[in-house]
């Protein structure tokens, strides 16, 4: 699948561009498609427009020039039944995590899946199952607050993955986690990828994407500088 | 089964949640229910008194003199084509004497020098049911006044009059406590559904993130109403019924035979009272919900 030319696109954005009142122009005429089944990665400094990106695709923000379209679907044309819907399929792991501190590692992983009314055992068998993953299996009980800034950002990244989502989307994934429990997330990632998920991953930690075979996409002041094309090899 | 599940728990979160305000609004609407309903209770009583009333009310005509039977036929013709009646009693002096002695019992010594036609003569008039209202009363009172030979015409007017007008000051009160309840209803609910909001703002933002759907977030708030008006109006009326069984059983009401059997509601009122308080909850609910969280 990647790297193949297919009509089976997961994210069409086309000429997109987004400001925010009074003069901040975040994202200026943005045009790329990340085919189903692909791995992303979206680069650039803090600043550079990621964010409101994955923002603008999971229809968080509204862009205020151009198209969105998520499974084919354009999101400015949604009714809001549709985009509950839509967000069901769609993962998101923040950069400030929204997490609910006062509640368990379980509690906040379940959310994403209560939500979208998933039996009891399978939630209890598929937090387990990511505990286990992403090393936190000790942390099952222990409430948000009582975690480190690495252990939360795990647990915002499981919480994008549980439901076994569509699309997954990443806002600096690794930015608070050392380089073996980068290895376990970008793992998770890949194994999620390869069961046939999108994943679109936005980050400025080189380490993560300097040689990958996937596609990456620089921004930089809001405008695409580049966009390399997947390849077989690294 | 999961949706409501899931809803129910995250009603009973949001109840612990902020327990204080919870528990200042179970009181408040236990509190309005009971007023109204106390209020409420003594009205449908009253009126149920006025309905007895009706039944035992008659007209008494006072002749000046003893009508003789073609007189008492006229009388009679006259009655029946001005107005329905269902009886139409003559009472002689002898009769009124009589009567007079036996509700003296054992007074009854002090008519002993007393001649015994000292009481007028007087035709007893019992309307037929539908006509047995004050103002009705009063309209056929004057008639009967017009006829030749009558004295005066008497039904209790002053007492019937000062009885519907308590009725009429009971009915305001109700209304007015009927308002109280309404106010208090919504508003509290509503507040408190609102500090929930407040409080779990962050949560609701990341439910609608992760695609929660309205009804998921919306049904746990109108849960809470529903509770809240459900407890309340319940032990609301549960403090009556002790008070009403409490008065029963410490002061016996007056019996005057018919009139005032004082009962409490019964079953459907009470429930229908239940149900009302639920409603009014359900809004506060609805209307925090829809300024707050817009859905």
């Amino acid at each position: 699948m990647k790297g193949e030319v297919t009509t089976r696109v997961m994210v069409d954005l086309i000429k997109v561009t987004k400001f925010f009142p009074p003069d901040v122009t975040a994202l200026i005429d943005i045009s790329v498609s990340i085919q189903r089944g692909e791995m992303f990665f979206l680069v650039g400094a803090s600043g550079a427009g990621k964010t409101t990106l994955l923002k603008l695709i999971c229809n968080v923000e509204e862009p205020s020039k151009g198209l969105v379209e998520v499974a084919g679907e354009d999101l400015s044309k949604l009714k809001p039944r549709q985009i509950q819907k839509l967000r069901q399929r769609i993962g998101v792991a923040y950069q400030g995590f929204k997490l609910l501190p006062e509640r368990t590692v379980a509690q906040n992983i379940a959310i994403a899946m209560e939500v979208a009314y998933k039996r009891k055992a399978v939630i209890v068998n598929r937090i387990r199952d990511l505990l286990l993953r992403l090393d936190l299996e000790d942390k099952h009980d222990t409430r948000v607050r009582d975690l480190s800034r690495g252990e939360q950002q795990r647990v915002g990244i499981a919480r994008s993955v549980a439901n076994n989502p569509e699309l997954i989307l990443a806002d600096e994934p690794t930015g608070n986690l050392d380089g073996e429990t980068t290895g376990r997330v970008m793992e998770l990632y890949r194994q999620c990828n390869q069961s046939g998920a999108t994943v679109i991953i936005a980050t400025h930690d080189e380490s993560i994407y300097t040689h990958t075979t996937h596609r990456v996409m620089e921004l930089r002041g809001g405008r695409k500088i580049s966009l390399t094309t997947a390849s077989t090899t690294p | 089964m999961k949706f409501i599940s899931n809803a129910i728990v995250q009603a009973s979160r949001n109840i612990r949640a902020v327990w204080g305000s919870q528990l200042m609004t179970f009181v408040t609407v236990s509190l309005s229910v009971l007023i109204f309903s106390f209020f409420f209770l003594i009205y449908i009583n009253m009126i149920q008194a006025a309905g007895h009333l009706g039944d035992n009310l008659r007209l008494i005509v006072y002749l000046e003199e003893e009508p003789n039977q073609k007189m008492k036929e006229q009388y009679r013709y006259k009655i029946t084509t001005y107005e329905q009646v269902e009886d139409i009693r003559f009472i002689s002096r002898r009769q009124a004497y009589e009567r007079f002695r036996r509700q003296l019992g054992e007074n009854s010594d002090i008519l002993a020098d007393m001649p015994k036609d000292f009481l007028p003569p007087s035709i007893e008039v019992y309307p037929i049911k539908s006509l047995r209202t004050l103002a009705r009363a009063r309209e056929f009172s004057e008639y009967l006044h017009t006829l030749p030979g009558v004295d005066r015409v008497q039904y209790g007017q002053e007492w019937l009059k000062r009885f519907y007008f308590f009725i009429k000051l009971l009915r305001i009160v109700v209304m007015l406590s009927g308002g109280l309840l309404i106010l208090t209803s919504v508003f509290m609910v509503s507040s408190t559904i609102k500090l929930t909001i407040l409080q779990r703002s962050a949560e609701l933002e990341l439910l609608r993130l992760v695609g929660a759907s309205n009804a998921y977030i919306r049904t746990p708030f109108l849960l809470e109403g529903f509770f809240q008006g459900m407890l309340g109006s319940t032990c609301g009326l549960a403090a009556l019924y002790l008070f009403y069984a409490w008065i029963r059983s410490r002061f016996s009401i007056p019996e005057i035979p018919g009139l005032f059997d004082f009962t409490f509601f019964s079953p459907q009122m009470a429930a229908a009272i239940v149900g009302a308080s639920i409603i009014l909850c359900v809004l506060g609910g609805i209307l925090s919900i829809h300024k707050y969280l817009r859905l």
